[in-house]
């Protein structure tokens, strides 16, 4: 992953193990990543893929039980070695979040300003004034109408695309180099998504900020991104430019995820394809490849050996022994569908989509 | 956008559900919360309606009204001629299995203490077996929404979304209705899941002969299920047309708006994109079309006149004083 600069972000081999009374889990398995300046990367991904618990253990959010290895340096400062006194003004700083759900980030009991206000006042030691002031002036950056009245209003007189644009403003109130947003738009209608959307888009180019968009959708990731990683089990399945990743995936399970998306360009009552089976148990996962259960192309190496995440050609990563596009990847495909079965025991007939 | 009128219903005999000048409101202190004014559609048999729209716009509340939870202020709500707004409770209740509902929340609509199959039969043993479905055959209808029947002693909790999802959708079967109105069923579902969900609505309302109505607010979702598609806004219905009709020509400047924020699709003309304010309060809506605060066409009339529902051709009708099409503006 090219970068000629200190590169904002770099996240190498990241592994974060939650133990459970049931057993450890692993949500995210051994996960690499460099981010420029000003680029934009959207991790996708379906629940359970690990990409929320990417996203918080970045900015040093992992819950009790929770335990990290692999290193994780943000504007070339490695996290692990910041001192206490640095720690304490970093996160939320150098790095803020944008959390999903608008309602239940902001607290219900104090007003707009209160909340606006806390981090430049702790973090930048500004005087209630000046803090204020700026404030205000987020909220008009982030297209609040009449923000000096916003500002003494609580979170319930807010609409939701309102709020969640107070929560952008909070997340800028430092200038953070890095904002991480996950699912920023989840909960909002189309058209306030766009909006939304638009303006992380503005901030970051005025701002010069990186951006991480976690999102389930690819159609927000297709739009949004310069480079989108593709989140499965909690590894990557591929990461590639936003533009090569459409044009020319090579992940089967990417290839899955979007044929099972219907998409206003088809007809009426196009049949979908849904992927087959369910994800992996993350308390037991498979030996091999953790999509080899469900995939088309499975072959009996797909089952023993963990494909690793390999560059093939300009920054286009992915991790599978038969990728889609090549010839050992129709090989596959071809090998499996005259077998009627794949080498993980998936039936590959019309029927066998159905099923659960 | 506004649109009363009723240009657009049907003289169909096989029409199931007519809804004619259909009005709810919610009276809070201090106004009325005008949820649904003044809709009026029709639902053919064997044809999906799809209902699309953003929050608060009544989809949802136009399809409970339908089976009277609540029952409208005022209109009227025709099941194959009978006028459900006007019946008295018992007999609606009669009624009521032909009517069947499907929720956004798979897991919270059904009930955690009870098994899968007797939360699946329940309907039967209120009504007895209406035709299809008996208590011994249960095992047959799990089987076709794709729930293995040994699971049947199972919890709602052990299963995933989507599969409780498919126990909702066989909850919803085993009276054989003739309407299933979902209400955004695959919302809270993984795509690749919501892909599973689709896929087995189409199928059984071809194996069984329902009609759906299916609410939801994705674009592509509603295209992909519907045969018709209405578009509502804070009330009031904007356009109607056959599902891949709408997409190709788009009429009211609201759907327009809807579709150029799919995400996705980066146009370089934008001006139809992006919604100018927000949403007016529905205590208090707009004069005229409700749509003139923020539609980039408003005119003087659109702030006094409410449009009425029109033909544009080809079954496709918008409520709209200057719709977006070639040759009618």
């Amino acid at each position: 992953m090219a970068a000629t600069t200190t590169p904002m972000l770099e996240v190498d081999d990241l592994r974060v193990r939650f133990a459970t009374p049931a057993g450890t889990i692993t949500a995210v398995d051994g996960v690499s990543l460099t981010l420029g300046e000003r680029e934009s990367i959207a991790i996708v991904g379906e629940s359970g893929s690990g990409k929320s618990v990417f996203a918080r253990t970045l900015i040093n959010l992992l819950a009790g039980n929770g335990t990290r290895t692999g290193t994780i340096k943000i504007g070339g400062r490695d996290i692990d070695e910041l001192s206490t006194a640095e720690r304490k003004h970093f996160f939320g700083v150098q790095a803020a979040m944008v959390f999903q759900d608008p309602m239940t980030s902001l607290n219900p009991v104090k007003r707009i300003g209160a909340q606006l206000t806390e981090a430049m006042r702790y973090h930048l030691k500004m005087g209630k004034e000046e803090a204020n002031d700026r404030a205000v002036g987020l909220l008009r950056q982030v297209h609040i109408p009449s923000p000096e009245k916003r500002m003494r209003q609580y979170p319930h007189e807010l609409s939701g695309g309102m709020r969640q644009r107070v929560v952008i403003a909070m997340a800028l109130a430092c200038e953070p180099r890095l904002l991480i947003a996950d699912e920023p738009t989840t909960a909002l209608d189309v058209t306030v998504q766009k909006a939304i959307l638009d303006l992380l888009d503005d901030l970051r180019a005025e701002r010069n900020m990186s951006l991480i968009l976690i999102t389930h959708d690819l159609g927000v990731a297709e739009g949004r991104a310069d480079r989108i990683g593709v989140m499965y089990a909690g590894r990557l399945m591929e990461l590639a430019t936003a533009k090569d990743l459409f044009a020319d995936m090579r992940h089967p399970y990417t290839q899955a995820l979007l044929r099972s998306i219907p998409s206003t360009d088809m007809a009426s009552h196009t049949r979908l394809h849904p992927i087959p089976g369910r994800p992996p148990d993350l308390l037991n996962p498979p030996q091999g490849c953790a999509f080899a259960a469900r995939c088309r192309h499975a072959q009996p190496e797909c089952v023993d050996i963990k494909p690793n995440l390999l560059e093939s050609s300009g920054d286009h990563w992915y991790a599978c022994h038969f990728p889609v596009g090549t010839s050992e990847g129709r090989a596959a495909l071809e090998r499996n569908e005259t077998a009627g079965v794949t080498a993980a025991g998936l039936p590959l007939d019309e029927a066998a989509e159905e099923f659960v | 956008m506004a649109g009363s009128g009723t240009a657009h219903l049907r003289d169909d005999p096989n029409v199931l559900v007519r809804v004619e000048h259909m009005v709810v409101e919610f009276p809070i202190s201090g106004g009325r919360v005008h949820a649904v004014s003044d809709v009026s559609f029709d639902l053919v048999e064997g044809e999906t309606l799809g209902i699309v729209g953003e929050s608060g716009c009544g989809k949802s509340t136009t399809a409970r009204a339908v089976i009277q939870m609540p029952r409208p202020t005022s209109g009227n709500v025709f099941f194959r001629g009978t006028d459900l707004t006007t019946l008295p409770s018992e007999a609606l209740r009669q009624v009521r299995p032909d009517l069947q509902m499907i929720f956004q929340d798979p897991i919270s609509s059904l009930n955690p203490r009870r098994t899968v199959r007797d939360i699946i039969a329940e309907g039967l043993r209120v009504w007895g077996s209406r035709g299809t479905w008996t208590p011994e055959r249960i095992d047959e209808l799990m089987a076709a929404v794709g729930i293995d029947p040994r699971y049947g002693e199972r919890k709602p909790h052990q299963f995933s979304g989507g599969q409780c999802q498919r126990i909702s959708i066989a909850r919803a079967l085993v009276l054989d209705p003739k309407v299933i109105i979902c209400d955004e069923p695959v919302s809270a579902l993984d795509v690749s899941v919501q892909a599973q969900i689709l896929n087995l609505l189409e199928d059984m309302k071809e194996r069984y002969g329902v009609s759906l109505m299916f609410i939801s607010h994705d674009l592509s979702v509603v295209k992909n299920i519907s045969d018709r598609v209405m578009v509502m806004y804070m009330g009031k219905v904007c356009e109607v047309a056959g599902s891949d009709d709408l997409f190709a020509r788009p009429a009211h400047p609201y759907t327009r708006a809807l579709m150029a924020a799919i995400p996705g699709r980066h146009s370089d003309d934008d001006d139809d994109g992006v919604l100018e304010g927000e949403l007016p309060s529905a205590i208090d809506p707009p004069t005229g079309c409700r749509f003139h605060t923020r539609c980039p066409h408003s005119q003087q009339i659109c702030k006094t006149t409410e449009p009425e529902i029109r033909g544009i051709g080809d079954g496709h009708f918008v409520a709209c004083h200057f719709p977006q099409v070639a040759g009618v503006e």
